[in-house]
């Protein structure tokens, strides 16, 4: 089988390999657990036309390919997280044979148990943060008298606009590591993303904060009061929080 | 404790809100176990990454968008 690949969406401990009769992957194609000891890595059959590199190339050019993937990703490795331990993989894992996802699997088993022991009855919850820019950190500011020249009174009020605007942007980089430090002291551990580019999800105000957050499944009450109490705490800032997610975020394997 | 939407329906309208699509793809390219080795057809550097984010910037501006040039 050249042209089919395996398709790499999760590592779990202690899947039962019978549920995934019940879930699909990409192109409906079956799901299958490639064991190794109590490890299984969780994938299924692709075409190396689409997932090559060379298709892939291609294909992650095409943003109804890539949501598509993106959606069915998210969907099996939230199966799995419902039913295991499980630490996901980047999308788009693609391995040329069964052999070498069950090698792979070897050479990563001591880390990945470290990484599922971190992961175990935990899940990654987002909040973002927003400025809105119609209400400044700080308002007033020197009015220009009245006596001065048109020039001066131009200069002056440059000066004061652009002491406005960082005074403004510090504030909300100051509000942004209070949030992110209030939910970390609620989180098992948090991560700062970059923040999304407002062309592609048509927000508005500024996005300030982008965190993302590993929580005890015993404390998301707890975790999700503290957002509630943030909104009333920063009223000039908008905050949104999105979860549970399969942790993503916190199940990184750094190659050796 | 709910999962939101019914991704089984998003997944064959292609329907998710910009939002939470981004919110996803910044979790599926961004984070999760990266791989490297002989073994891997393609993936997970962080350039290869960037380079698709910022071709899908393109792509949804295009759509999304006017062009004054």
């Amino acid at each position: 089988m050249a042209d089919t690949g395996y398709y790499f969406y999760a590592i779990s401990r202690g899947l039962d390999p019978d549920v995934l009769n019940t879930e699909v992957g990409i192109e409906q194609a079956a799901l299958q657990l490639v064991k190794h000891q109590d490890l299984g890595a969780v994938v299924s059959h692709v075409s190396l036309q689409d997932f090559g590199e060379e298709g892939l190339r291609r294909n992650l050019e095409d943003l109804a390919w890539l949501e598509s993937v993106a959606v069915t990703h998210d969907r099996v490795a939230r199966f799995c997280a419902e039913r295991a331990t499980t630490a996901p993989l980047r999308m788009a894992t693609v391995f040329l044979s069964e052999d070498a996802v069950r090698e792979q699997l070897a050479q990563w088993y001591d880390r990945a148990e470290e990484v599922l022991n971190r992961i175990e009855g935990r899940s990654e919850w987002s909040v973002k943060a927003y400025a809105d820019p119609a209400a400044p950190a700080e308002t007033g500011g020197d009015e220009p008298p009245e006596t001065m020249g048109e020039g001066m009174a131009y200069l002056l009020r440059r000066r004061t606009e652009a002491q406005r605007r960082e005074s403004t942007a510090q504030a909300d980089a100051e509000a942004a590591q209070a949030i992110h430090d209030l939910l970390s002291n609620h989180a098992v551990a948090g991560r700062q993303l970059r923040p999304q580019d407002r062309q592609l999800t048509g927000h508005t105000g500024e996005m300030i904060l982008n965190g993302t957050y590993l929580v005890d499944q015993g404390r998301v009450d707890e975790f999700l009061d503290t957002v509630a109490a943030l909104r009333s705490e920063h009223p000039g800032v908008r905050v949104e929080h999105g979860g549970p997610w399969p942790p993503y975020s916190f199940a990184t394997l750094e190659p050796e | 404790m709910t999962v939101v939407g019914n991704r089984t329906q998003a997944e064959a309208n292609r329907s998710l809100q910009p939002v939470a699509l981004v919110d996803l793809l910044d979790r599926v390219l961004g984070a999760g176990v990266v791989i490297s080795g002989d073994l891997t057809i393609s993936l997970a550097g962080v350039d290869l990454v960037q380079i698709r984010l910022h071709a899908l910037i393109s792509s949804v501006r295009a759509e999304m968008v006017p062009h004054d040039d």
